[in-house]
């Protein structure tokens, strides 16, 4: 990953993960490699660019943010960027399997990532944070 | 249909998990660990005249750990008798291996000789906390 970016609003990066748990419910009840398709770049620029790149980011910034006022705290950006890593594997796997006609591998794939988006949507815990903890733990 | 059963299935195991982290998260929870490392080794300070320690296990990037620090800071503040020392788990993984601590913030209370005797992970609840102290 390349240079550490300043502080999110968290509030975006739940606006975030709720617009992601739409779009991968969505993937479940389509079965539509094309749409996975769409939500593993946009995984890809928040895990690779940064949130403030991905469609989702620059929509709260546009349209939500200016409604909420200014931030009352700020998250650090590695831990959710990590996230997005780990989103992305799982997405990118999901679009393979439903695009190669194996759907199976698709629907289990998609299920674990939108496990981990609507976690985080509706309860605010970040399951790929926590792992970038651990892994922080495991490397030192 | 498949896609659906799937749907609804995951985010019912989802909310199921989410409840259960929401109603430990924060929670006072007494634990006896007789084998358990001396805390008052582990943070590196002998107990003084204190006759609570509360070792707070963070990690470099972690929102609910600088509330946590701000939380007991101000608990030890209040309570001459309690100590607050924190531990980032990035320099010392040694410790969060020893006492098995798997997230940050994750806060161990020990008593004068060192004994452990209650966890929280996550935010603690500060009445929970501050009632479990004066026990």
């Amino acid at each position: 990953m390349s240079a550490p970016d300043g502080p999110l609003d968290p509030r975006g990066v739940r606006f975030a993960a709720i617009v992601t748990t739409v779009v991968l419910a969505l993937v479940l009840l389509s079965g539509s490699g094309w749409l996975a398709l769409a939500q593993t770049l946009v995984f890809a620029l928040g895990a690779f660019a940064g949130m403030r790149f991905t469609p989702y980011g620059v929509l709260y910034r546009l349209v939500v943010a200016p409604r909420l006022g200014p931030p009352a705290e700020r998250e650090p950006a590695a831990p959710v960027r990590f996230s997005q890593l780990v989103g992305f594997v799982f997405a990118a796997v999901g679009t393979v399997g439903y695009l190669a006609g194996l759907p199976v591998l698709g629907i289990v794939a998609i299920a674990f990532a939108l496990a981990a988006a609507f976690l985080n949507a509706a309860f605010g815990y970040c399951l790929g944070c926590e792992m970038y903890g651990l892994l922080a733990r495991a490397r030192a | 249909m498949v896609g659906l059963l799937v749907l609804v299935g995951v985010l019912a195991a989802a909310t199921a998990v989410g409840l259960v982290l929401r109603s430990r998260a924060g929670r006072v929870r007494t634990t006896a660990r007789p084998a358990a490392p001396n805390g008052w080794d582990l943070a590196g300070t002998p107990a003084g005249d204190a006759r609570f320690l509360l070792l707070q296990l963070s990690s470099p990037i972690c929102t609910p750990c600088r509330q946590t620090a701000v939380l007991l800071s101000g608990v030890a503040a209040q309570d001459p008798g309690v100590r607050h020392v924190e531990i980032d788990v990035a320099d010392r993984p040694d410790v969060a291996r020893e006492l098995s601590v798997m997230r940050t913030p994750t806060t161990i209370g020990f008593d004068r000789t060192g004994r452990e005797v209650l966890r929280i992970s996550g935010v603690p609840r500060r009445g929970e906390l501050v009632t479990a102290l004066e026990r």
